[in-house]
C-alpha cells in the first residue's frame, strides 16, 4: 500500500505536461499504451475519473486495417473494448473518444503491440475548420442569449418600451441557428467525423445524448420565447422573464462550471452569473439606442436601470468569482493554463466593462441630467461596453477547447519498475516517447523505504538499432528523487535501461529493466 | 595471412582479463590460510595520477596487516565483525574493514603494487571467488572497482569496473 501511496504520488509530482486535452481524464489504461504483449489481449480495459459515455472507439489493428467487430462495452468509468478473436502480429491502435459528464468530449489514442511493433500510425487528429465553426457558434449562441434574451427583457420589464430593440432581434436570428449548429458540430467532435457528416443522424443522437444535447434546446426554447416576447401580446412581459430564466438554466446545465463540483453551489452561480450577464449586457445595445435619440423618459430609465444594476454586477462578479476559484485551485494556474490565460483575458476586459460601467453611471448619466451634449458620450461609452462584452463572449467560446485546470491529469509518463530482493527502482519517462525525455529515478530498498543513494547513474541502450549505452549522472532533486533531465532518445524502440546506484563507497546496485519508447 | 597471431593476441587478452583493471596478483588462495592480498594498479583515472587507495576488507577476512608503503600514508578504518572468528586460540570479534593509501601519487603511466597480509578463516566457502571492492581516487575523477557479479555468476563482459576477486581453494 505504501508503495503504491508512493508511486500515485509520484505520478502526480512527475506531471509536468498538460497534455490532457478535455475535462474527464483517463487515469489507467490496460494493457498500458506502449506495451508489447506476447499474446493478443482479450479486451482492453480503460478506466476514467468519471462516468463517461463512448462517442467513438475504434480499432486499427497490427495489420493496419481498421476494424469494426470490436466490442465495446461500458460501466460507469470504465469502458471495455473486447478485441476480435483473429487480431494480427503486430501494433494495434485503439483511438476513443468518450463524452465526459459535462458534455466534452475526451480523446486519445492507446497503442499496443502484440509479438513484435509494427508501424502504426495513429489516427490523425479532427480538422481545425470544425474547431472554427464550434467557436464561431458558440459566440453567435452567447450573443442570442445576452444581447437577444436580455435585450428584449430590458425592454420588457426594465425600459417598458420597445425601443432599441433592433439589435436584441437580430441576435436572436443570429442564436437560434447558432444553437442548432452549435448541437451539429458536437455530434461531429464527440463522434470525430467529418464535416460532411453533419447531414446524417449520427451525430445528432449522440449530441443529445450528452448534458450539452438539452441544455442547448432550453437555450433555444429561451431565445424563441423571447422572440415572441417581441410582439405586442399580453403574454409579453412572462414570455420575457421565462426566457430570461431559460438562459441561466441552459447555462447550467451542462459545461465545465457548472459540473465542477461541488455541484450545489456551481449550479446555482453559474444560474445566476448568466443570469446577471444577460441583465446587464441585454440593456446595453437598447440604452445606446435610447440615449441616440433622447427623449425626457431616458433619464429616469437610466437612474432605474442604474439602481437596478449595482446589486446585479456584483452578483456576478461574486459567481464569477466563486466559479473561478473552483476551476484554478491556485491563483499561478491563471497563467500557467490555456485556461487561466483565457480567464486573465476575460477578467482584464470585464475590468475595463466595470470602469466604463462606472463611468456611465457616475459621470455621464449626472451630467445627462444637466447637459442634453452629454448623450453622445454616454452613447460612445455604452458602445465601448458593447465591444468589451463581445470581446468577453469571442473569449470565453475559447473555453469550450480548454480543460479547466482543477482536471488537468497529468499525462502518464511511461513507467517500469525494476525489482529485485535488494531493492525497487521506479523509472517515470515522460513523455515516453522518442525526441527529449526526462526521466525520474526513484529508488528503494526491498523493504520499499526510500534507498539512500550517494550517485545514481542511468544508462541507456537500443540494441535493436545498434545504439551502445549511453550513460548519464542523474541529480537528486529536492523531491528526494533523482532526476535526468533532457536525455535524447533519438528512435522508438525497445530501449534498454540500467540504473546504478552507489549506497556506499564500495557498495553499488544495480537493476535493469527494457522500456517501449513511443515514436514522438 | 595466417590466423594465429590473432589467436595468440586474443589469449593474451582472455588472460589478463584485469589489464585495464584494478586487480590482484595471483588467482588463487586458500581457506583457513594466510593470504598476501597484492593489489596491482595499472593506471590512472582516465589519465589522471591515482592519489588514494581504499579497499574494502571482505567479512571472513581477519589478520589484516597492510604493508607500509615509500611515499604513501597508510591507515586502517576498524568496525565489528559480523560474526567471531578463532584465530590461534583468539576470538575475534572486530578488526580492520578498510585499509586506505594515501598522500602518494602515482602517475597514469607508472604500475604500482599495494600490498595486505591477512587470514582466509573457514566461513569462507571455498571454490568461490572472493572479492574485495576497491575505490580508486585520482587528482581528477574516481574509479571504483567494486562490481560484483550475483553469486555462481563470473564477470560478464559488460561489468565496466569489476571488484577484484580471488578464487578460493579449500584447505588441503
Amino acid at each position: 500500500m505504501r508503495l503504491l501511496a508512493a508511486l500515485v504520488t509520484l505520478l502526480i509530482l512527475v506531471g509536468t505536461s498538460t497534455g490532457a486535452s478535455a475535462h474527464a481524464a483517463l487515469i489507467s489504461v490496460e494493457p498500458a499504451s506502449g506495451s508489447v504483449l506476447a499474446s493478443a489481449p482479450k479486451a482492453v480495459e480503460f478506466r476514467f475519473n468519471e462516468a463517461v459515455t463512448p462517442g467513438a472507439i475504434q480499432l486499427i489493428d497490427g495489420a493496419g486495417r481498421a476494424r469494426d467487430d470490436a466490442r465495446v462495452t461500458t460501466s460507469g468509468a470504465g469502458i471495455s473494448v473486447a478485441m476480435p478473436p483473429d487480431l494480427p502480429q503486430g501494433t494495434a491502435v485503439v483511438s476513443y473518444r468518450v463524452i465526459s459528464q459535462d458534455g466534452h468530449p475526451v480523446a486519445g489514442s492507446v497503442i499496443f503491440s502484440v509479438g513484435a511493433p509494427t508501424a502504426t500510425q495513429p489516427l490523425p487528429n479532427a480538422d481545425g475548420r470544425l474547431d472554427v465553426l464550434i467557436w464561431l457558434s458558440r459566440i453567435g449562441l452567447y450573443l442570442g442569449l445576452f444581447v437577444g434574451v436580455g435585450g428584449v427583457f430590458f425592454g420588457r420589464w426594465i425600459a417598458w418600451s420597445m425601443t432599441g430593440m433592433g439589435m436584441p432581434r437580430a441576435t436572436l436570428l443570429i442564436g437560434i441557428p447558432s444553437a442548432v449548429v452549435s448541437l451539429g458540430v458536437l455530434g461531429l467532435d464527440l463522434l470525430g467525423l467529418p464535416l460532411a457528416a453533419v447531414v446524417t443522424t449520427a451525430p445528432w443522437s449522440i449530441a443529445f445524448a450528452t448534458s450539452a444535447g438539452p441544455a442547448l434546446l432550453v437555450a433555444m426554447a429561451a431565445m424563441l420565447l423571447a422572440l415572441m416576447a417581441l410582439s405586442r401580446a399580453w403574454y409579453a412581459r412572462v414570455f420575457a422573464a421565462i426566457a430570461l430564466a431559460g438562459v441561466g438554466l441552459s447555462l447550467a446545465m451542462t459545461g465545465h462550471a457548472a459540473t465542477a463540483s461541488p455541484e450545489v453551489l456551481t449550479r446555482p452561480a453559474v444560474f445566476v452569473h448568466g443570469l446577471a450577464v444577460a441583465f446587464w449586457i441585454g440593456a446595453l445595445a437598447p440604452l445606446a439606442a435610447l440615449v441616440s435619440k433622447p427623449t425626457p423618459a431616458a433619464l429616469p430609465l437610466l437612474n432605474r436601470f442604474s439602481r437596478i444594476a449595482m446589486p446585479v454586477v456584483v452578483a456576478l462578479a461574486l459567481t464569477g468569482l466563486t466559479l473561478a476559484i473552483i476551476q484554478l485551485e491556485k491563483p499561478s494556474a491563471l497563467i500557467e493554463t490555456t485556461y487561466g490565460l483565457i480567464l486573465s483575458v476575460k477578467l482584464a476586459l470585464v475590468l475595463s466593462l466595470l470602469v466604463l460601467a462606472a463611468l456611465n453611471r457616475y459621470r455621464w448619466t449626472p451630467a445627462l441630467a444637466k447637459d442634453r451634449g452629454a448623450a453622445s458620450a454616454l452613447k460612445r461609452s455604452i458602445l465601448l461596453e458593447c465591444g468589451a462584452a463581445f470581446g468577453i463572449f469571442a473569449i470565453v467560446a475559447g473555453w469550450r477547447f480548454t480543460p479547466p485546470p482543477r482536471t488537468i491529469v497529468p499525462e502518464t509518463p511511461l513507467a517500469i519498475h525494476i525489482h529485485s530482493d535488494k531493492a525497487m527502482f521506479q523509472v517515470l519517462v515522460s513523455p515516453g516517447k522518442a525526441g527529449m525525455d526526462d526521466f525520474v529515478l526513484q529508488l528503494m530498498t526491498g523493504e520499499a523505504t526510500p534507498l539512500k543513494a550517494k550517485e545514481a547513474t542511468l544508462t541507456l541502450s537500443l540494441p535493436e538499432r545498434g545504439i551502445e549505452p549511453m550513460e548519464r549522472n542523474a541529480e537528486l532533486g529536492p523531491d528526494g528523487y533523482w532526476h535526468v533531465r533532457k536525455v535524447e532518445l533519438p528512435f522508438a524502440g525497445r530501449w534498454h535501461a540500467r540504473i546504478d546506484a552507489l549506497v556506499t563507497d564500495f557498495e553499488k546496485i544495480t537493476l535493469e529493466d527494457d522500456l517501449e519508447v513511443a515514436p514522438p | 595471412m595466417s590466423k594465429t597471431p590473432w589467436l595468440i593476441l586474443m589469449a593474451t587478452l582472455a588472460a589478463s582479463p584485469a589489464a585495464a583493471h584494478v586487480y590482484l596478483e595471483g588467482k588463487q588462495a586458500t581457506v583457513g590460510g594466510s593470504y598476501k592480498a597484492v593489489f596491482a594498479v595499472p593506471h590512472g583515472c582516465s589519465g589522471s595520477p591515482t592519489v588514494k587507495i581504499r579497499v574494502q576488507i571482505p567479512e571472513g577476512v581477519i589478520a589484516v596487516k597492510p604493508m607500509p608503503k615509500a611515499g604513501w600514508n597508510v591507515d586502517v578504518v576498524e568496525g565489528q565483525y559480523a560474526s567471531a572468528y578463532d584465530y590461534h586460540g583468539n576470538k575475534l570479534t572486530s578488526g580492520v574493514k578498510e585499509v586506505v593509501w594515501s598522500g602518494g601519487k602515482l602517475p597514469d603511466h607508472n604500475y604500482d603494487e599495494f600490498v595486505v597480509s591477512s587470514f582466509l578463516t573457514d566461513s569462507l566457502k571455498p571454490n568461490t571467488t572472493l572479492y574485495f571492492p576497491v575505490v580508486q581516487e585520482c587528482e581528477k575523477g574516481v574509479s571504483r572497482w567494486i562490481e560484483i557479479p550475483a553469486e555462481g555468476a563470473a564477470h560478464s563482459r559488460e561489468d565496466k569496473s569489476p571488484a577484484p576477486g580471488v578464487k578460493l581453494l579449500p584447505k588441503p
